[in-house]
């Protein structure tokens, strides 16, 4: 297509001695690495995630299918829900923070660099020691929502929770850093000229999203650890036999839970935010409103979440609270989807692979949505919640919504991480397998759920009137199987074979696109000061910006005496030869993000009565976690 | 749109369907998903008609116009956000109105069934006429049901969709659910299940409600009280009470579960049981360590489902099998080859027991459980 066809001047990224090696990957604290790290980690859960589903619908395929043992399917729909949300999706989106936020921004990196170098590598781990035991069949098999009883050590006296406990809990450690480090970062670290609401709406999102994070997590982290004291020390917090009541784990689960689904759904909704109006070559319609309706989506998201709970006999004044909680939260939503529909209306639209994506989002989410508002009801969710229709609901929002944004991401700034473009021929059969594939397996599920069959069941009888529904289910699955290895040997090859890209293959508007391809160590050589909301355009179509506010650097911003009025970057150095002081790369977080899952882990072998072995791994890994933050702290960053 | 044609149908092709005006509790809810569906296809049809319109209209053509530079429109933003919130109150007014309904106290003159989820199979209690069951609830027309909801374990959560919606049996907590079968349903039978996940066998937790005629339900419910014991010349010599005939149960309800094809049981066996016989098995044979059976003063056990009357039920175990000597042979022999994660023991000699860790030696042999099958087919 003319329309990327890459500036003559970009020459393809060659890689250099001290970028390469494994050494340099494991010490590394730059954002950039560390989020592709997240990128490539991610992508392989996300594979792991989706096999675990293959295998779930290929048991489904018909009725009385034996394809699979009830504990072993119990397992595989609960690590696939387990995976997905914490092990792909939320990470997919963590790729993209890492990655892009400095660089939309006008930084040279994050905050904490080193702490995000330790958020990833409690990922990595914590991500392994959740998904290793399904290789022995003692994976958790609780469901991802962990309902107490079932999950007190008398209902479930293997190890498989106990992974499930501590892996979660391993997970939010490195949530929660990161979370952190982002609202510091954006706070702190905008170009100068860079106000709030100039940021790129993608940051916008991220920002929202680490306030949810931060807010969301803490009670599930009591929750857990509530569990993790029943489990390993004898408590009685969801011990019915003591008088527990188990809404209390429930009502702690979908504090976090709902504002969860907003931490999953949030950053493609910046990411689509900003590929639209690149290939409408229109501004975002509605700046303002769309900040506005992502802060209220995150706000009002912690104000609904027993709508997961109708079913469980809250009383009528609870339901409808709740009920209605979750009807407004509609409206923000239903604003960003009209907004997005009028940022194309009059515009230019391209048809490249990722705004196909984000046009698909846009299509997809909206049917979520709609079912969404059809269980805001409580009435009508007692026919429909535990059922196939909710399947359909949150896999039509989260798939439809979540994985077609991040999908959308990928292909729109791969070349930015790699300065090679993803095949566009290749993109377009991904993308209609996967947008084919996805309604064929997700749309049926609306109707098994209203004939009535239930969730979360191994088997199911034949001649109820699933038969078909089910059929038409696990063919969509495979075919997805195909979309998705076809976009793995794209995503692969293109990382050497792709078209060269060059600086703003896109003509986008924002700062990430002023710098080389992939961006050099240092992201900017000399800072920008930004004086509009689309410093790009403002840069090379000034025509395009004159309806919105130009300012010259707000005075009160620190101002940094290097930064130079928005411009296109091409050459490359090194920090070295500018002067530019980079932090030092350093194996630090990775010994103490060990050393802490060594510490949990030690809890598992209090199960099998060895005491002195639990405490001395458990001590152990405390004490290096203590020695190593130590070193850390007092080594210096730069 | 395919969804408009989900409510057109339902019956006999979707037999567990949603859709139905069996109850005043499922009407209610028919009525609100009617609307929520009306709105839900009007907004539907206008954004993606908006969306496909916009994507074909401005696509980028050779000598098209060029972009206009909009930044926002202030009337637009508000009107589109006005109209879905008045969307919402015409969905959320009914909403409160249905809630306040559905769940006020059960009108009076109720029949009252305690139910109590066990993992994984159901117990139905009626305090008004003193009988326990399991597994197969019966429920007379035109008179309101209240289930009261309890669990001895984890969550479960008991929903016929056919009859209305569900509720969760939450530990330590007593939930109310009640809906009356309209007077003009007949004598029909529903499928139950279990819908919130219970562990290993939630799959395999179902039961059947059956509606019938008030006198029919007399019948049962008064035959279902007396004892039934094979040495009760009283329970003998008494009149058969109603029993929901097998030839007019759909085939829905009927379970077409496989059985394991390792478990072997020789079924000419089943031929020579003898009755009186079983009863001495099913006593020495370690079956009341769980199971009670009224008039059998050996069997008090509450642990596992009542067997009063299991001759007069059509399903077993939690209403996976169909309820005949094939089945109930197998079942006896080994019930977690039958069924994942069962709790009960496995008797039958020579099969493996996972709580053994090795296969059975002191249990019942094929003779032994031909005789069990044929003692609780005598309990009818």
């Amino acid at each position: 297509m003319a329309s990327i066809a890459a500036p003559t001047t970009a020459t393809a990224p060659t890689a250099t001695a001290e970028n390469t090696g494994i050494r340099s990957w494991i010490t590394t604290v730059d954002h950039k690495r560390i989020g592709t790290l997240y990128l490539w980690t991610a992508l392989f859960f996300f594979l792991v995630g989706g096999f675990e589903a293959v295998l779930i619908r290929t048991q489904l395929m018909q009725p009385n299918m034996g394809f699979v043992s009830a504990e072993t399917y119990n397992q595989l729909f609960t690590m696939h829900g387990t995976t997905m949300v914490f092990l792909a999706v939320m990470p997919l989106s963590a790729a993209f923070f890492n990655y892009l936020i400095p660089l939309q921004i006008g930084a040279r990196d994050v905050a904490f660099p080193r702490l995000n170098a330790f958020s990833y590598w409690v990922y990595l781990l914590g991500g392994i020691f959740i998904t290793l035991p399904i290789l022995f069949k003692l994976a958790p098999d609780g469901g991802w929502f962990g309902y107490a009883p079932l999950t007190t050590p008398r209902f479930s006296p293997g190890p498989n929770i106990d992974f499930w406990v501590l892996g979660l809990q391993i997970l939010g450690v490195s949530s929660l850093a990161a979370a952190f480090n982002f609202i510091t970062t954006i706070i702190n670290m905008r170009a100068p000229g860079m106000s709030l609401m100039r940021m790129p709406m993608f940051t916008w999102m991220s920002f929202v999203v680490q306030f949810l994070l931060i807010l969301a997590f803490p009670p599930i982290t009591v929750a857990l650890f509530f569990l993790l004291m029943d489990r390993f020390f004898g408590t009685n917090f969801y011990a019915i036999a003591a008088g527990a009541d188990p809404l209390l784990w429930q009502h702690l689960f979908w504090v976090f839970g709902h504002p969860e689904v907003y931490i999953l759904i949030l950053p493609a909704f910046g990411l689509v935010s900003e590929v639209l109006p690149t290939f409408s070559k229109k501004p975002l319609f509605g700046y303002n409103v769309m900040v506005y309706s992502g802060i209220m989506i995150g706000f009002l998201g912690f104000g609904v979440w027993a709508h997961h709970m109708f079913a469980v006999g809250m009383g009528a004044v609870a339901d409808s609270i709740f009920s209605l909680m979750t009807m407004l939260i509609a409206i923000p939503t239903g604003v960003k989807i009209f907004n997005w529909i009028a940022t194309m209306w009059a515009g230019e639209i391209r048809f490249t692979v990722p705004m196909k994506f984000a046009i698909a989002l846009i299509a997809m989410f909206t049917i979520g949505g709609i079912s969404g508002v059809m269980h805001s009801s409580p009435p009508a969710d007692l026919q429909q919640t535990d059922t196939y229709f909710i399947v359909a609901h949150f896999h039509y929002v989260l798939f439809g919504g979540s994985i077609m944004g991040i999908f959308a991401g990928i292909y729109f700034y791969y070349p930015k991480m790699t300065g090679r473009h993803m095949s566009e021929s290749l993109g377009n059969w991904h993308f209609w397998l996967n947008f084919i594939g996805m309604n064929l397996t997700f749309f049926p599920m609306h109707f098994s759920g209203l004939y009535g069959m239930s969730r979360r069941i191994y088997t199911y009888d034949a001649g109820q009137g699933f038969d078909l529904f089910n059929k038409l289910a696990t063919y969509g699955t495979y075919l997805l199987v195909v979309a998705t290895l076809i976009f793995v040997w794209n995503f692969l090859r293109s990382r050497t074979r792709g078209a060269v890209a060059g600086n703003d293959p896109w003509g986008a508007a924002t700062l990430e696109w002023s710098i080389p391809s992939p961006p050099p160590e240092y992201n900017f050589a000399q800072l920008p000061e930004v004086t509009s909301r689309y410093p790009l355009w403002d840069l090379k179509d000034p025509k395009m910006t004159e309806g919105i506010d130009h300012s010259h650097a707000d005075p009160m911003q620190i101002t940094d005496s290097h930064a130079v009025p928005v411009h296109e970057e091409t050459e490359r150095h090194t920090a070295k030869e500018l002067g530019i002081p980079m932090p030092l790369p350093t194996a630090k977080p990775l010994f103490v993000a060990t050393a802490m899952v060594v510490m949990f882990s030690g809890l598992l072998f209090l199960h099998n009565g060895m005491f002195a072995v639990a405490m001395t791994v458990t001590i152990g890994g405390a004490a290096s976690m203590a020695i190593g933050l130590y070193l850390w702290l007092t080594s210096p960053l730069e | 749109m395919a969804l408009l044609a989900l409510t057109a149908c339902g019956g006999a092709e979707y037999p567990n369907s949603t859709f139905n005006h069996t109850t005043d509790f499922n009407t209610a809810i028919d009525g609100l998903w009617n609307r929520l569906l009306f709105w839900g296809t009007i907004v539907f049809v206008v954004v993606e008609a908006g969306l496909i319109y916009t994507i074909f209209r401005f696509r980028k053509r050779p000598g098209g116009a060029p972009a206009k530079q909009i930044h926002g429109n202030v009337a637009l933003e508000i009107t589109w956000t006005v109209i879905p919130a008045v969307i919402l109150v015409l969905i959320a007014v009914p909403t409160v109105k249905t809630i306040f309904q559905t769940q006020a106290p059960a009108p009076a003159g109720a029949l009252t069934i305690e139910v109590t989820g066990h993992q994984w199979w159901w117990e139905f209690h009626y305090p008004e006429y003193g009988v326990t069951t399991a597994n197969e609830v019966y429920i007379p027309v035109g008179r309101t049901a209240n289930f009261v909801l309890r669990t001895k374990d984890v969550l479960h959560s008991f929903w016929v969709p056919q009859l209305g919606g569900k509720r969760d049996l939450i530990s330590n907590k007593t939930n109310l659910l009640w809906f009356t079968p309209n007077a003009d349903l007949g004598t029909n039978a529903w499928n139950g299940f279990c819908v919130e996940y219970c562990g290993a066998s939630h799959a395999n937790m179902k039961f059947r409600m059956f509606t019938v005629q008030p006198d029919e339900f007399a019948s049962w419910v008064a035959h279902q009280a007396r004892p039934a014991a094979l040495h009760d010349s009283t329970a003998r010599s008494a009149p058969a009470g109603y029993i929901f005939p097998a030839a007019d149960l759909p085939a829905h309800v009927l379970p077409q579960t496989p059985t394991p094809a390792r478990l072997q049981f020789d079924d000419a066996l089943l031929a020579q049981g003898d009755a009186k016989r079983g009863e001495t098995a099913f006593m020495m044979g370690g079956c009341i360590g769980c199971h009670a059976i009224q008039g059998n003063p050996m069997a008090v056990s509450p642990i596992g489902p009542n067997l009063t009357h299991f001759g007069s039920r059509h399903t077993l175990g939690g209403g996976l099998f169909p309820n005949d000597d094939h089945h109930l042979a197998r079942w006896i022999k080994n019930a977690k080859a039958m069924k994942p994660g069962a709790l009960m023991l496995v008797v039958g000699i020579g099969e493996y027991s996972p709580d053994l860790k090795g296969p059975v030696t002191a249990g019942l042999t094929d003779a032994q459980i031909a005789d069990v099958v044929a003692y609780l087919r005598a309990l009818k």
